[in-house]
């Protein structure tokens, strides 16, 4: 709603914006800044400032929809934040159970990439773009085959620019309703069912503070990978070993169940950190907008007083010549 | 260790959908104010499509239902 108003206005007064850049810079340059032949008709006396005006009350206007678009930003973010990060504690375990393996190398790789669907965030969605560019560089090979997953509008527009072949599944509209679990496990469910993976890289922004997203990288494997390095002996794997199965399903379905629940559960913490950094991006994105329309209004509002400055002088300095010339 | 396979998987069931079943029923179990409260607020909505060769793309499919009551 309100970027659809900041396209209104940029659109309205685009043609009043291009043409001319702002003279202000060049200090003794402003009678000159609108040119006289082109805006004052033949004979006028002054120049007239009108464009400037209307300048001025569009920089006013963005800046308003920009602060009005921090604000819900920053309302947002506060509910979403305890969410995300109440939510790390669902995947916690499985590292303590299951380690993580970024580097491990297998054949099937799929990356899920999660981005916003909306724009006017910043950075965040690019950097998850080319962090999965760089993981689908690093895991392809001649028998490898790496996929995308892509969660999100933004991710999906950049991807298809130049690895659209890589594109499997692209899935959007999901932050259209509150994040709850439910949502993001069916889409975890049709994840799994659609895409046959060795391992799932999840790459989304974490969200540190308000000014800062750490892109990260979440691992999950398939259980026959994890039954492999358990076999291998390998690092944290190997120490699932020492743990006894409960109950009458053997490790290979314990480790199916852990590998799917896994799945799920580091999907919705993703999806939550990463419209939590949303959130914090957009809102320090439009804080620095609102600030520079304040800086374009101070330099308007100088030109403008200044040419109307130089208005008042040169009659004044007509009609006191013209007195003395009576006079003498 | 030769135990069967678990109902649900033979059923086709991953165990996501097992275990939203099973979360489910414990949220119907809930008292009325709550129950209601924590019904809404599990809804699903996301739009999902397959995309094969770079091009070729079905068309987008809209997920859009509640568990049963």
């Amino acid at each position: 709603m309100a970027m659809a108003a900041l396209r209104r206005e940029g659109r309205r007064f685009a043609p009043l914006l291009s043409p001319r850049p702002i003279a202000a810079a060049a200090p003794r340059s402003s009678p000159s800044f609108l040119s006289p032949e082109e805006d004052v008709p033949f004979g006028a006396r002054s120049i007239s400032t009108q464009v400037v005006r209307n300048r001025m009350k569009s920089v006013k206007n963005i800046q308003k929809i920009t602060k009005a678009m921090k604000m819900v930003a920053a309302s947002k973010l506060r509910a979403i934040q305890t969410r995300a990060e109440n939510s790390r504690g669902l995947w916690q375990p499985f590292i303590a159970l299951l380690g993580d393996t970024p580097s491990i190398d297998v054949k099937k790789n799929v990356i899920v990439t999660v981005s916003s669907d909306k724009g006017l965030c910043g950075g965040i969605n690019s950097t998850s773009v080319r962090l999965s560019k760089g993981l689908l560089k690093l895991n392809s090979g001649p028998d490898k085959e790496p996929k995308y997953v892509v969660v999100g509008e933004k991710a999906k527009v950049q991807l298809i620019r130049d690895s659209r072949k890589h594109i499997h599944l692209t899935i959007s509209e999901l932050t259209k309703i509150p994040l709850n679990y439910t949502q993001v496990s069916v889409l975890a469910d049709d994840i799994i069912k659609n895409v046959e993976f060795d391992a799932l890289k999840i790459v989304f922004n974490k969200f540190h503070s308000v000014v800062s997203f750490i892109p990260t990288v979440s691992t999950v494997l398939s259980p026959e990978v994890v039954e492999r390095e358990v076999e291998s002996g390998s690092g944290k794997l190997g120490e699932l070993d020492s743990y006894e199965i409960e109950g009458g399903s053997t490790r290979g379905e314990t480790l199916q169940n852990l590998a799917e629940f896994q799945f799920s559960c580091v999907m919705f913490n993703a999806v939550l950190e990463n419209a939590c950094s949303e959130m914090g991006a957009r809102m320090s994105a439009m804080d620095s907008s609102s600030r520079n329309a304040g800086e374009v209004l101070d330099r308007l509002t100088l030109t403008y007083n200044r040419t109307r400055q130089a208005a008042i002088t040169t009659e004044l300095t007509e009609i006191i010549s013209g007195a003395s010339a009576l006079e003498g | 260790m030769s135990a069967p396979m678990p109902f649900w998987r033979a059923a086709g069931m991953t165990y996501i959908t097992y275990s939203n079943i099973c979360a489910n029923l414990v949220r119907n179990c809930l008292k009325e104010p709550h129950k209601a409260e924590a019904l809404n607020r599990e809804k699903v909505h996301f739009a999902i499509s397959t995309w094969k060769d770079g091009k070729a793309e079905k068309p987008v499919v809209l997920l859009k239902f509640e568990l049963p009551k």
